[in-house]
């Protein structure tokens, strides 16, 4: 039982894993469609990215759109995280639901919803338009993340300050958000990249004016298959790399105390849909 | 202004409130305003009427959507389960070092673009890519077609959606407790009958939690199956979309959202009221 258990772990983990490392050698090919093996290796379709605005522009708009959500999303969630795990009150566990219902709502029936109602304020295809609707999305992790934090929070710490005669303003800023701060943080990338990431809704009320990177990527999948795409995946590829083998890298030479990415990905996948 | 800030300061209950003000307003404007308009548009869409349900709901074509949605869904969530399990299992019997490898693989995987690994996937059943070479090397003349299959989309889904499968499951066995293990050994238990009595019970509240997620999102997924699917075989967010896009017809498209939106809440609930959701979500 065991060992066949085992030999089935080893092929999924071989399933899990050719698919993410196939598009490094693909974004290197000469070749003008998708041929794997490729026939030969060249640098031309990184060339072609970081040279064609077609690419470039929806790079930016996805940069400003995320910032932009992330931005509106922690001024609205780190106030209501403070009032749902601080404070009693009627009506706080439909606050909580309410605060969630996002995560269960398709993607697809949001997207029909935003195509109409942001259309009747002139909002379809600008910038705002998609931050307002990705902040809706994003409003539901970040809070999931900061108030697991903040529940962890040791608020002997906060009373301490005000014994020494600390106000609570106070206390606030030099204890309470210094000690938050990891969790401010981490909350703010999970906005940031649920935003970067998004592409229903952004396939639907970006249009031409604030088009997204995902939604570039799919009308590029979906129509020529440009091989400009293998380039845009590859790096999309490294920066994920990067932001989970990094971290506990610099942990290990700093030796301060951060969250390791896969133990945050574990606990998210918990909570979140 | 000082007065009233000290006034609202004697009164604590009132704080909650003013600190959640400006969410619930934004989430009243930016999200109940927006689904309830759905909800409008799939009655009053192109006038006041019923026929747009009527239509979605009777309907051969939209029929066979919903069953092939349906069928896509629980094949998925199937396969996921059939991938996730043992991956989970071999986790919990290497070495921490190993098991960290596995883990920070498949969150890379998780983490790594939707649209990325949709493409990644077009790559390796592509007509020029290496699963048909070495069908071909192996002396089959005519591979079948792969891309643009239920195949494709299906695959590639289960891949999407295994990490979650995964973690779900590996975060339940490795909180079992070896000492269970050992003593339904020392009492006899072997083998298959260690696996179905004791294993199996142990990590089902990861398996249902897994299934719940990877069912619902597949239930709604939109990228994949559009991009990678047959065209002919739509899955319900695809045929929303087709509805929209192409045809403008935002009563059909808006009756069928709201049909998959009360599917999801259903779901949801049930599974809310046997385990409670807060397990879900944390």
């Amino acid at each position: 039982m065991n060992r066949l258990l085992i030999t089935l772990g080893i092929i999924a983990v071989v399933f899990v894993v050719a698919p993410l490392v196939i598009v490094v050698p693909m974004s290197f090919s000469n070749a003008r469609s998708l041929q794997f093996p490729p026939p030969g290796y060249w640098f031309g379709y990184y060339h072609a990215y970081f040279t064609d605005m077609r690419w470039l522009r929806p790079t930016w708009n996805s940069i400003i759109i995320a910032a932009g959500t992330t931005v509106l999303t922690m001024i609205l969630v780190v106030p209501a995280t403070f009032a749902l795990v601080r404070h009693r009150f009627a009506g706080k566990s439909f606050a909580d639901v309410m605060l969630l219902m996002p995560l269960a709502v398709p993607h697809i029936v949001m997207a029909v919803g935003y195509y109409s109602y942001l259309g009747m304020f002139g909002l379809v295809q600008t910038h705002l338009g998609v931050i307002l609707a990705h902040t809706c999305l994003s409003v539901p992790i970040a809070f999931l993340v900061l108030s697991a934090n903040l529940k962890g929070f040791d608020r002997t710490l906060e009373r301490a300050a005000q014994s020494l005669g600390a106000s609570p303003v106070r206390t606030f800023i030099h204890v309470t958000l210094p000690i938050l701060k990891p969790g401010l943080i981490i909350s703010a990338l999970f906005a940031f990249i649920q935003s970067f990431d998004e592409t229903v809704v952004a396939i639907f009320i970006s249009g031409r004016n604030a088009e997204t990177l995902p939604r570039k990527m799919f009308d590029s999948i979906r129509q020529e298959a440009d091989p400009v795409i293998a380039v845009v995946s590859t790096l999309l590829f490294a920066l994920v790399l990067a932001g989970i083998v990094l971290p506990p890298l610099l942990k290990s030479l700093r030796s301060r105390v951060t969250p390791a990415p896969a133990a945050q990905a574990l606990s998210t996948a918990e909570n979140q849909s | 202004m000082q007065a009233t800030i000290a006034k609202l300061a004697e009164r604590p209950n009132l704080w909650p409130w003013l600190l959640l003000t400006p969410l619930a307003i934004y989430l009243a404007v930016f999200f109940l305003v927006p689904l309830a308009n759905v909800v409008f548009m799939s009655f009053t869409e192109p006038r006041l009427t019923l026929a747009n349900y009527e239509r979605v709901l009777t309907g051969a074509l939209y029929q066979r959507v919903f069953v092939n949605t349906f069928a896509t869904a629980a094949l998925v969530t199937a396969v996921c389960l059939l991938v996730g399990y043992p991956l989970a299992f071999l986790m919990t019997r290497s070495s921490p070092r190993t098991a960290m490898l596995i883990l920070t693989l498949v969150t890379m995987s998780f983490w790594t673009s939707f649209l990325v690994r949709t493409y990644a996937w077009m790559v390796l059943l592509g007509d020029s890519g290496p699963i048909i070479g070495f069908l071909k090397a192996i002396g089959i003349e005519q591979p079948p077609h792969l891309l643009f299959t239920r195949f494709s989309s299906t695959l590639a889904m289960v891949h999407i959606l295994a990490p979650y499968m995964i973690m779900n499951i590996y975060s339940v066995m490795r909180k079992i407790d070896p000492v269970l293990i050992r003593s339904a050994q020392s009492l006899g238990a072997r083998g298959a009958a260690l696996f179905r009595h004791v294993y199996l019970p142990l990590t089902a509240p990861g398996i249902a939690n897994g299934s719940v997620l990877v069912f619902v999102i597949c239930l709604g997924f939109y990228v994949t199956p559009v991009l990678l699917g047959s065209p002919r075989e739509q899955m319900i967010a695809g045929l929303i979309g087709t509805e929209i896009e192409e045809f403008l017809a935002f009563g059909r498209g808006s009756a069928m959202a709201i049909i998959l939106l009360l599917i999801t809440l259903v779901i949801l609930t049930i599974y809310h009221r046997r385990f409670g959701l807060d397990k879900l979500w944390g």
